[in-house]
């Protein structure tokens, strides 16, 4: 059999028996779950919560409610929501001091407040009483209302910025701090199950059984292709969710940015898998027992760290920051800041394609070092093996073998 | 009977431990060697040298004549002493994807695994996950790990350990088959008795060093001692055969020099107290065990 198809053999089997766990699956739905229900709930609240509810009292004889209220919620779009009350000319002030109305228009007309003026309540109410007394004056003058209201129609208007509106930023940050939690959440979760499968394989005999058919490097490298292809699913799941949500919720305008990210974040996320779930299994192929897990991880956890920190501003602050600019160039943080500043749009295309190729060479490098490696950590039985000890026997040539 | 494996001079070294200094071996094709010796012999780092999981410091192993590579390990099974198979896979699951690794196409793996685990007694628990079953049940997939890929060489660590008496009789089948149908069988273990009614060729092995080799009787036949057994009539008298020693824990038992000349020997018995049994043989594979390697 050849080497290729062992490889994928192995990846196979990590896949299928990874997959068939309660834990992943749960695990999977939940996050599928979240990721629908956060923009199915920002499409149903901020509607609702964004207008102000105003009580408008009117007094006079004969005023038709219904289209006064109308009228009002037409002007005010989705600023305010009005009721409209009838109220007899003794009951206003008693009204006003108990809040049942916010404000009353009493003949004359004269607005009557409680205390103070509301700037953008009065100045809407004004107009609809200035839109009236036209349309009054208008038929008085020999119009029909429609002529009227048709000369009173709004005109439209335009916009342009001479910066970036607010609403970009906010949009271009929240896909930054996306891809940042998952650039920093997802390699650890499945490096952590490579790991365990490589614990798992080196604490029993099984690791003696599958040396003895296959090679060293083909099972870190299936193990790796598994694994990764299952990440690479739960990430595609969860993101085709939150798409498939937002889409079929609320109008999202994705900024132009958008566009190259997407690629770029797809990329990082499995080059960020590459160099990580190798490293975590070589970290696995050190010790013997899962309890000595934790302590051989730290090395792995700086970079990590380091590069969510440095994300953290870049997201939120200047996305173009000296620290942020480095990271982006070294192997082990570019997959968690190059989406960012991507997202962010501050990034020069040639430091793109300078970063990508740097961390594909490290994951080349790291692949073949860490098969050789593999080879004399995989089946060194006791204690933990230092580093030092493990490149010395890399270095050493094997005499019978 | 061609030479299907032939280790010769194994040297090993674990820092300042000398695993293994000069062992040798030789399993001929359709023939059951058993590899005995005492625990810290070398017996299983032999084992893993011979599968390459080890690399050895001086020494060859030699495969039909020529130096093993892992073409011909690939048909090598293989059981190791430390079992290990996936927890969390299925019975026939874990069969197969051994078979596919060892290249069976996936069509073939499944049906010889169908067939092995109904060899080894577990077609109940076929969709059975490993963890669930019983060590000794483990250790029959394991036995069907080792031989979905029909292997010409077979290494077995005290395939024996742990079992029960019927696992032990379907272990004992399945290995004399594969002698019959031509498989070479290597297999350690410490139960002599065992061994002797499995095969008559043995490899005694002892810090690291082949002490002999060869079929039973020919070990027994080669000890510089003979057993003289005498049983008397009522007490038995203060008699010490001339060069013997009494056998601690059997009494009227000694060793004696194999060249002593036991017609002489039983008449000095005889006059010095009234025999009703004697006799005179080779000592048996336990006494020549100890023998080499105490
Ligand atoms: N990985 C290792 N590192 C260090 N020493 C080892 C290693 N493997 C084996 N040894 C040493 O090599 C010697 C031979 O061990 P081995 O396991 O081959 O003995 P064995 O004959 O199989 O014994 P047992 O009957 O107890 O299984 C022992 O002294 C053992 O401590
Ligand atoms: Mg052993």
């Amino acid at each position: 059999m050849s080497g290729r198809s062992q490889i994928l053999e192995v990846a196979r089997r990590e896949v299928t028996v990874r997959a068939r766990t309660k834990a992943f699956q749960v695990i999977t739905a939940l996050l599928l779950l979240i990721a629908i229900a956060i923009p199915v709930a920002i499409a149903v609240w901020p509607e609702s919560d964004d207008l102000e509810e105003v009580d408008l009292g009117i007094v006079g004889a004969d005023v038709d409610v219904d289209a006064i209220e109308e009228q009002l919620d037409a002007l005010a779009v989705d600023r305010f929501d009005f009721s409209v009350v009838q109220l007899a000319s003794d009951e206003v002030d008693a009204a006003l001091i108990d809040d049942t109305v916010d404000v009353v228009v009493e003949p004359g007309p004269v607005l009557a407040w409680k205390d103070e003026v509301d700037p953008d309540l009065g100045f809407l109410v004004d107009s609809l009483l200035r839109q009236n007394s036209v349309i009054e004056r208008g038929v008085e003058a020999g119009l029909a209302p429609e002529e009227v209201a048709g000369l009173l129609s709004p005109v439209e208007i335009g916009e342009r910025f001479v910066e970036e509106p607010d609403e970009d930023v906010a949009v271009a940050s929240a896909l930054a701090f996306v891809s940042l939690m998952t650039a920093f959440a997802v390699p650890q979760v499945f490096g952590n199950l490579a790991m365990m499968s490589v614990v798992e394989e080196k604490a029993s005999g099984v690791v003696e059984v599958l040396l003895s058919h296959i090679r060293p490097r083909t099972l870190l490298g299936g193990k790796i292709l598994g694994i990764g292809f299952l990440a690479v699913c739960q990430v595609a799941i969860v993101l085709l969710g939150t798409l498939a949500a937002l889409l079929l919720t609320a109008d999202v305008d994705l900024p132009d940015s958008a566009w190259s990210f997407l690629p770029i974040f797809a990329v990082s996320v499995l080059g960020g898998l590459g160099i990580y779930l190798t490293l975590f299994a070589l970290l696995g192929s050190l010790i013997s027992r899962q309890e000595d897990a934790a302590q051989v991880m730290v090395p792995v956890f700086v970079p990590l760290m380091g590069g969510y920190f440095a994300g953290q501003i870049a997201a939120f602050g200047d996305a173009d920051n000296l620290v942020s600019r480095i990271l982006t160039f070294v192997p082990l943080t570019t997959p968690l800041l190059l989406p960012v500043r991507v997202a962010r749009d501050a990034i020069a295309p040639w430091e793109i394609v300078v970063s990508l190729v740097l961390l594909l060479v490290a994951i080349v490098v790291l692949v073949r070092v860490a098969g050789r490696l593999y080879e004399f950590t995989l089946l060194h039985k006791g204690t933990r093996i230092g580093w030092g000890t493990a490149v010395k026997a890399m270095l050493r040539p094997d005499s019978v073998r | 009977m061609s030479e299907r494996l032939r280790v010769k001079a194994l040297e090993k070294r674990f820092g300042d431990i000398v695993a293994l200094e000069g062992v040798d071996l030789v399993v001929p094709a359709g023939q059951m060697v058993g590899f005995l010796g005492p625990n810290g012999a070398g017996k299983s780092t032999t084992m893993r040298s011979i599968l390459g999981l080890l690399s050895v410091d001086a020494g060859s192993i030699l495969w039909d004549g020529d130096p093993i590579g892992s073409d011909a390990r690939r048909h090598i099974g293989y059981m190791p002493q430390e079992r290990g198979l996936y927890q969390r896979m299925k019975v026939h699951e874990h069969v197969a994807y051994f078979g596919r690794l060892a290249g069976l196409d996936a069509d073939i793996a499944a049906s010889r695994a169908d067939a092995w685990v109904e060899r080894v007694g577990l077609s109940e628990r076929r969709d059975a996950l490993i963890q669930e079953l019983s060590v000794g049940n483990q250790q029959r997939v394991q036995l069907a790990v080792s031989l979905v890929h029909e292997p010409s060489l077979l290494v077995l660590d005290e395939p024996f350990a742990g079992l029960d008496p019927v696992a032990v009789a379907t272990m004992s089948e399945v290995m004399t088959e594969q002698v019959a149908s031509g498989v070479a069988v290597v297999f350690s273990s410490h139960q002599l008795d065992l061994v002797q009614d499995l095969t008559n060729h043995v490899t005694i092995i002892a810090a690291g060093n082949t002490r002999a080799t060869g079929t039973v009787a020919e070990l027994r036949n080669s000890s510089p001692h003979r057993i003289l057994a005498v049983q008397w009539q009522g007490d038995a008298p203060d008699w010490v055969p001339p060069g013997g020693a009494a056998l601690p824990g059997r009494a009227g038992a000694f060793t004696v020099p194999a060249d002593s000349d036991a017609s002489m020997l039983i008449a000095m018995a005889a006059a010095a107290g009234t025999v009703a049994s004697v006799s005179y043989e080779p000592p048996g594979l336990d006494d020549i065990f100890l023998e080499l390697v105490g």
